[in-house]
């Protein structure tokens, strides 16, 4: 009996932390559509914040409180849609959930950049009160700390009622949800109620970090922290982003189950730490797919507002040839760790050409792709590799079995998905991703399953060996290196060649217009669950791959937040192209480490300033992120831009042909050794953009020299329609006084248009 | 024998009467309009058809057989076609794949023996509805007139024997809804189709329909012919209001 | 535009029509439903757009009321162009605008529909007193949700918040949407009565004779065109033409 109101008084202050922040979520997602990815991230850094001011410079409570919760949550929040999330206002769905994952990793990057994870001493987070304020109930010893985030709780609940009651601001927040076009003929702001309720969602964030980070009793980590929030996604999706009475319920049933899986399951049950843990993601996932879908509001279609064109089957077979040549060409000039640099982007790249499938070609979301290739890595650790010591090898068996098995688990995922879409597929995946961290990636203990022994993740880390595949051993740097190069092209053309095929189309109809295709008869559950298996089996040939290029990898590596990168990153190097997944894997593995590593080479160089090249070393770490963020102002990708520009330079051949050579002539130096790799990559990159940029500026000012060429008059209306300029110039040429302004006395005339 | 019969359809939303015992028909190789103010239930009657909207109680007799209990996708494989107000077409494909796409989609689920050669059939259709000139554009840049035209061609390629049209006009200029209209009689003429037409704009539905149903307040309040239905005293009342209400 | 600077030259301009739209395009996404709209509204009269379902009244309405922006032509009021101004700010100005389907929010009550009216600076108090004195119904169900009441009682809501917060121009779209004609008389009288205190009215109706009665100017509106405009009188013959072809 003790212990039943011990661990539910904890669960229940648990709980009411969890409601304080879907809550926040809730409030958001009503007024702005945009559901806060970030929300985990915020608390995290209003922890950092508070354990900086209250232990780092040893402010009052009170004074640090005041500052965390009632100045720069709030500061934080508003300034969040001011500048980003009020941009994302009709621009697609993927962009509205990419944007603020950007935003979360943003923040997680800058966490990490103040505060230095690896530092000596652990960072404490204490209770309200300290660890010691404990009150008696009988023989029950509650802290002071749970009591007051429970009453908090019950407060923000009692508090978010009445503003929605008895304030003007909140019953137009309500208004906003009936109908924001009313509000505004009302005269009401909806931009200023979004701002407001962005404020106090930050805030409530702010206070559920401050408040469950002690609960918990672990050091702090920004990681842990950004994901413990997510749980109360769970419970915002339980009130369908909507009731605040179902969110506090489903708060507390998380909070409360959580705490009595600690209380109540055997102690040799050793999984049921992880179980607990990924409880509230098995709840979400639950919750969405048996919500019904038509209550479920924000469940639009995942439509992409972008267009991409697929290259012809023949350009794709030059861009891959080219691909091979070019990494051929850098193998012969690159240093090992160079190479082993490239191999890891471009097995990346697999893994983001499973993201283009399913979201650029299909329309569908997943927000795990490197779950995926963690299941495949169990698999092939297990099954698939032959030999041991340095004659071990991954066999083309243990990779095809891979690739079987994760379609398999993407179909067992995609089937009751099925009819979720946009921001509930998304949640659901990413569900997925988490519970495969938390439940799968932790199993370190033997198993008896089915009398069958089994450790899934052995001792925490797994070996991969490099594949041997029939007579050709792929061991050496070099050869893996170009086996995963020629499997991204082969995979990338193999999908053009599909994009071209009756699947292909079928895909871009369900993607483009599910009611149409419905209408002409198709079923989509076929097709909705091959290409999921499909993507599912790239993803995990692409994970098996980046493990063996690493060698031995840990659960770290399949982490939802390098799923969540990766995927932004292809959104922004164009998530409808082959380009942009090699985009995407050269990006965040090669760019990034490339800059950090010259950077901090610069550093090492030039001492006396070494601390502005530091500086920047961490501001590398924040740039996907950013880069992440700005998304919404170009929605068709980075790689689609670059395209559109060498287009218009394609048209001079003068300028194609210096390009092309001075590349070859810098490649040359390189090769000669009469210039290191550190001038070849950055005369490769002042070749690749300024030239284009000069160039085309030359070009332009060239064509500006001419007269411009103007639209023909006859076209003017049947192109587009005519403007006032284009009436005044119709007047001046025909000698007319110009446009008639219609006054009480013409309207009785019956004139209709411009008068003549 | 009509192709498509709705008898006695009654739809209710909670206590609201939507459609109250509306019986129309379609006959193979004309086109029957139907209109009616807005809120009329015309959009309803529509979606009974489709098999979108349940039915309170009534049937929907399509080709002889009942199919008031049959889903969407069943009535599409029997030869029900339909295109949408809002334009859903495939943004991401050119026109001929717009097209070419809906013959692939019916191919998966015909019968073997009644699989159509789909790129012949594609070129036939894009010739048939005049699209041969933009076919290799994108359906994005193509203008709303042509946009409508690619709807139907892609209703064609399911070789449907009704055709349900929903406000095909709107957004398109005067001059195209002409050639639409030509081109929607001689679909019916020549082809056979059933055309049943929702439609906001009298000129194109007294022009080319032969009958005409008009839905006031979820009944039916006339039918006819384009000049019966026109100086229908009732169907003026509907649309302008009765003279008796004037404030 | 300020606030002041509209309500200082108010008198100044009172010969003028308080709207006007020149030609005016407008278009949802591609497709362009407004092609080249001319109209002006004198002051303190009411003007009745006419015409069948989906030839533009309502996107004429949308226009003027900010929520639309037009792709060509200028919309003015009271002499200045507003193109680009947001709906709220229009609407705190005084242009009052009663959308299609009644204009309330269904999962607020009575009194805190009332409420939203107050965003143009009068009082609830005010608007709860003129309301309530002119639709005794609605005072008896303040504290009801506007989407439990029925039809006519929706109407009379939105209604009243046009009588209760002093517009110098009103816009209504469809008010007899699915109504009894008596509550349509009876809507349109009020209507009638508010042009007379001097506001400018701009009315969209499918009905046609329902609001020829109170009208002094109308315009048949067909296929996003203005194809006649003239007195209620001169447009009677040509109204059968327009809505059932001729």
């Amino acid at each position: 009996m003790q212990t039943f109101l011990q661990y539910t008084i904890l669960g229940l202050a648990i709980g009411g932390s969890y409601f304080i922040a879907a809550s926040g979520l809730v409030v958001t997602y009503t007024t702005s559509g945009i559901f806060n990815f970030a929300q985990g991230a915020i608390a995290m850094l209003a922890v950092f914040t508070y354990w900086q001011f209250r232990w780092g410079w040893n402010w009052p409570a009170p004074l640090a409180l005041l500052m965390v919760l009632g100045v720069l949550a709030p500061l934080l929040g508003a300034a969040l849609y001011q500048v980003v999330m009020k941009n994302l206002r009709g621009t697609s769905e993927v962009t509205k959930i990419i944007v603020p994952i950007g935003v979360m990793l943003g923040f997680q990057a800058l966490a990490t950049w103040v505060w230095n994870p690896t530092s000596s001493t652990p960072r404490q987070f204490q209770k309200f009160f300290g660890p010691n304020a404990f009150v008696h109930f009988g023989s029950i010893k509650v802290s002071w700390h749970e009591i007051i985030a429970f009453v908090i709780a019950i407060a923000i609940a009692v508090g978010i009622r009445l503003l929605f009651v008895r304030t003007r601001s909140g019953v137009a927040m309500r208004a906003v949800v009936d109908d924001p076009e009313l509000l505004q003929l009302n005269g009401g702001r909806p931009e200023r109620l979004a701002l407001i309720s962005w404020a106090g969602g930050s805030f409530l964030a702010a206070l559920a970090g401050i408040l469950i980070q002690p609960m918990i009793g672990s050091a702090m980590s920004a990681g842990q922290l950004t994901l413990l929030v997510i749980d109360a996604f769970a419970a915002a999706m339980f009130g369908r982003l909507r009731s605040l009475p179902r969110t506090l319920a489903g708060a507390l049933v998380i909070g409360l189950t959580t705490t009595y899986v600690i209380a109540y399951f055997p102690s040799k049950w050793t999984w049921s730490s992880s179980f607990r843990n990924s409880l509230p993601m098995i709840f979400l996932f639950i919750v969405l797919i048996v919500l019904p879908q038509d209550r479920l509001r924000g469940a639009t279609v995942l439509r992409l507002r972008e267009r991409f064109r697929m290259p012809s089957i023949r350009t794709a077979w030059i861009a891959g040839l080219v691909l091979m040549v070019v990494v051929f060409c850098l193998k012969v000039i690159m240093e090992r760790t160079a190479v082993n640099t490239l191999t890891l982007a471009l097995t990346f790249a697999i893994i983001a050409l499973s993201l283009v499938l399913l979201t650029g070609f299909a329309g569908e979301i997943n927000l795990a792709a490197l779950s995926f290739g963690a299941i495949a890595v169990i698999v092939v650790y297990h099954f698939g590799t032959t030999g041991s010591g340095t004659a071990a090898r991954t066999t083309l068996w243990g990779i095809l079995l891979a690739a079987v098995v994760t379609a398999l688990v993407g179909a067992v995922i995609a089937l009751p998905a099925l009819r979720l879409r946009g921001l509930y597929l998304a949640l659901a995946t990413m569900a997925f991703g988490v519970f495969v961290s938390r439940m799968v990636l932790t199993e370190r203990n033997e198993r008896d399953i089915f009398g069958l022994k089994f450790t899934i993740f052995t001792a925490g880390q797994l070996t991969i060996p490099k594949p041997k595949i029939g007579p050709f051993d792929f061991n050496s740097p070099d050869a893996f290196l170009f086996l995963c190069a020629g499997l991204f092209a082969i995979i990338g053309i193999g999908m053009v060649y599909l994009r071209h095929s009756g699947y292909g189309r079928r895909l871009a109809a369900m993607k483009d217009s599910p009611a149409a295709s419905a209408t002409l008869g198709m079923s989509v559950v076929r097709l909705k669950l091959s290409i999921f298996m499909m993507s599912a089996a790239i993803a995990g040939i692409g994970g098996v791959m980046m493990a063996a290029q690493i060698g031995t990898v840990n659960s770290d590596r399949f982490d939802i937040l390098l799923s969540l990168s990766l995927m932004m990153i292809t959104v922004v190097g164009g998530i409808g192209y082959i380009s942009g997944a090699l985009f995407a894997g050269i990006f965040l593995i090669a760019f990034v480490q490339m800059l950090d590593l010259t950077l901090k080479k610069f550093a090492v160089d030039y001492s006396s300033i070494e601390a502005i090249f530091l500086f920047f070393v961490s501001v590398v770490t924040v740039l996907p992120a950013t880069i992440g963020i700005t998304m919404g102002k170009n929605p068709s990708g980075a790689v689609s831009d670059i395209v559109a520009g060498l287009d218009q330079i394609k048209q001079s051949k003068p300028l194609v042909i210096t390009l092309v050579g001075l590349e070859a002539a810098i490649w040359a130096l390189a090769a000669t050794d009469i210039i290191t790799n550190w001038h070849f990559v950055i005369l490769t990159m002042v070749n690749l953009f300024i030239v284009p940029v000069v160039g085309g500026k030359i070009l332009l000012a060239r064509a500006m020299r001419g007269v411009p060429k103007p639209v023909p008059p006859e076209l003017i209306g049947i192109d587009r329609p005519f403007t006032f300029d284009d009436l005044a110039e119709m007047d001046r040429a025909l000698d007319l006084e110009g446009v008639v302004v219609l006054s009480a006395e013409t309207v009785r005339e019956g004139a209709t248009g411009v008068s003549a | 024998m009509s192709l498509l019969e709705t008898v006695d359809v009654k739809v209710k939303f909670g206590g609201n009467v939507a459609l109250n015992d509306v019986s129309i028909s379609v006959e193979a190789g004309s086109v029957t309009g139907l209109i009616g103010p807005n809120g009329a239930g015309k959009t309803t009657l529509f979606n009974t058809i489709t098999g979108l909207q349940p039915l309170t109680s009534g049937k929907i007799v399509f080709n002889g057989k009942d199919v008031t209990k049959e889903p969407p996708h069943k009535r599409t494989r029997m030869g029900l076609a339909r295109t949408f107000q809002r334009l859903e077409l495939f943004t991401s494909l050119s026109v001929r794949d717009n097209v070419r796409v809906a013959g692939e989609i019916r191919n998966r689920w015909s019968f073997r023996t009644t699989r159509m050669d789909v790129n012949a059939e594609t070129d036939r259709v894009i010739n048939l509805v005049g699209l041969a000139d933009v076919a290799d554009r994108e359906v994005g840049e193509i203008p709303t007139g042509q946009a409508r035209v690619v709807e139907l061609a892609r209703a064609l390629m399911i070789q449907p024997t009704l055709l349900l049209l929903d406000e095909p006009a709107s957004g398109q200029t005067e001059e195209e809804t002409e050639q639409f209209g030509e081109l929607l009689k001689d679909l019916a003429r020549n082809d056979g189709l059933g055309i049943c037409l929702v439609e906001h704009d009298m000129s194109l539905v007294m022009k080319v329909c032969e009958t005409i149903h008009v839905l006031d307040f979820g009944t039916m309040i006339s039918s006819g012919t384009a000049d019966y239905v026109r100086n229908d005293p009732t169907v003026i009342d509907a649309y302008l209001g009765s003279p008796e209400s004037v404030g | 535009m300020s606030e002041t600077h509209y309500h200082e030259d108010h008198g100044a301009i009172a010969d003028a029509p308080l709207i006007e739209l020149v030609d005016v395009r407008a278009a949802y996404g591609t497709i362009e439903v407004l092609h080249g709209i001319s109209l002006s509204v004198p002051q303190g009269s009411v003007v009745a757009l006419l015409g069948p379902n989906g030839a533009g009244k309502s996107t004429i309405l949308k226009v003027v009321s900010g929520l639309l922006q037009p792709t060509a032509g200028e919309v003015r009021l009271a002499g200045r162009v507003v193109n680009g101004a947001p709906a709220d700010e229009l609407a705190r100005l005084g242009l009052c605008t009663i959308p299609e389907g009644r204009g309330v929010f269904p999962n607020l009550t009575v009194r805190e529909n009332l409420w939203m009216a107050t965003m143009s600076g009068v009082p609830l108090a005010d608007v709860e007193e003129i309301a309530y004195a002119r639709f005794p119904r609605l005072g008896e169900r303040r504290k009801q949700l506007a989407g439990t009441l029925s039809g006519g009682e929706q109407q009379m809501l939105s209604m009243a918040r046009a009588l209760s917060v002093n517009p110098s121009v009103l816009l209504l779209d469809e008010l007899s949407m699915g109504l009894a004609p008596l509550v349509v008389a009876n809507l349109y009288e009020i209507v009638a009565q508010v042009s007379q205190e001097g506001v400018s009215i701009l009315v969209s109706e499918q009905f046609a004779r329902t609001v020829l009665g109170i009208a002094q100017y109308a315009a048949i509106v067909l296929h996003g065109t203005i194809t006649k405009v003239g007195t209620p009188a001169e447009l009677e013959d040509e109204l059968s033409a327009a809505y059932l072809g001729s």
